[in-house]
């Protein structure tokens, strides 16, 4: 079985944590894993993380909008030009 | 299709409650205690005495998370038996008589019941015998109990590690880790869900902060990560885990939300 302790060989960063459980430093004794964890909040439901995200909302209407009268133009000169075409003759 | 509808509908349902179950009753109600097993090693064939013998035991085994094996092999003196969890070695004993009380206890009784019932957890407080150093975590512990908020939820037991008794309690506590047994400072084990015993906290570190650490554990919301790899070792008990009472834990929370994150 193995057992539920994280090991390490360097105690930087560990030296709160033993003094929380009591162990010297010269004890090397690894913590219970499930104490870590809580102290750093492992265990715990993680919220989640929210990121901005760019917007390109303007520019997508801006270029329908566009195209839409573009097309609308070519339309109407397209059909009023063959409408005066057929009035002429 | 309408069928469908309804079986995504109830399947989230279920998934909600999961998530929002907290780990002292989801290992209760969702995680079986794990196996451990008996072995009896003999060399030569057994005779009718023997095997009455370890009849009885079985016999006397039979409810609890344990299975009995027998194995020949060839290298050793006399024959013994082995109590093995999950691969490691936790006790030797020559004769069957030595394992009366293996499953069974007074002590266990009283804490299952308890788990039973719907505390949140039993805060078992293994005693060196030397009074000064149980004193001081023995302190800490009362004033964290007294100072939580799930204080009235949370029982405590003493024990010492020589107790005649309970035996076999404070040896498989004293095997949750492999170094325990050559420590001679107070231990606090949290006991939770089917008789799991945490990895304990020890000598100076049986601080109140630490004590409601462990608190918080039982206490959170059991997030995937926490089912994954349960910490812990099963504790050997021979009795049923059916119907447990509601948590009390529960209630609690529901009528202080702000305590549930």
């Amino acid at each position: 079985m193995q057992s539920d302790t994280i090991s390490y060989d360097n105690l930087d960063g560990f030296d709160s944590l033993n003094s929380l459980n009591g162990i010297n430093s010269s004890d090397h004794r690894p913590l219970p894993k499930w104490l870590v964890d809580q102290k750093s909040g492992l265990t715990s439901i993680q919220p989640e993380e929210i990121h901005m995200k760019e917007d390109h909302s303007l520019k997508i209407s801006s270029i329908v909008t566009l195209t839409f009268i573009i097309l609308l133009l070519v339309f109407l000169t397209y059909y009023f030009n063959r409408k005066h075409k057929n009035q002429a003759s | 299709m309408k069928r469908d509808y309804y079986r995504i509908i109830v399947l989230a349902g279920l998934v909600s409650l999961a998530c929002t179950t907290r780990v002292s009753e989801w290992v209760l109600l969702n995680a079986p205690a794990n196996q451990y097993s008996l072995i009896y090693f003999h060399q030569n064939p057994i005779d009718e005495t023997v095997r009455k013998q370890n009849q009885k035991v079985v016999d006397g085994i039979e409810m609890a998370n344990i299975q009995f094996i027998r194995v020949v092999r060839s290298e050793i003196p006399e024959p013994f038996y082995g109590l093995y969890y999950g691969g490691r070695l936790f006790s030797k004993y020559k004769i069957a008589d030595e394992l009366k009380g293996l499953c069974s206890s007074p002590l266990r009784e009283v804490i299952a019941a308890e788990l039973m019932a719907g505390k949140l957890c039993v805060m078992l407080y293994l005693k060196t015998g030397i009074k000064e150093k149980d004193e001081m975590g023995l302190n800490a512990l009362r004033c964290a109990i007294e100072s939580s908020p799930f204080g009235k939820i949370i029982t405590m037991h003493e024990l010492s590690r020589n107790s005649k008794d309970e035996y076999h309690l404070a040896s498989q506590l004293l095997n949750v880790e492999d170094d325990l047994n050559d420590i001679q400072e107070p231990m606090l084990f949290g006991i939770f869900g089917r008789f799991k015993a945490l990895e304990p906290l020890l000598g100076k570190g049986i601080t109140e902060e630490n004590i409601h650490l462990m608190i918080d554990y039982f206490t959170a919301e059991c997030s995937c990560l926490i089912k994954d790899a349960l910490p812990g070792t099963d504790i050997l008990f021979s009795g049923k885990w059916d119907n447990p009472q509601t948590a009390l834990l529960n209630k609690i929370i529901d009528d202080n939300p702000s305590l549930g994150y």
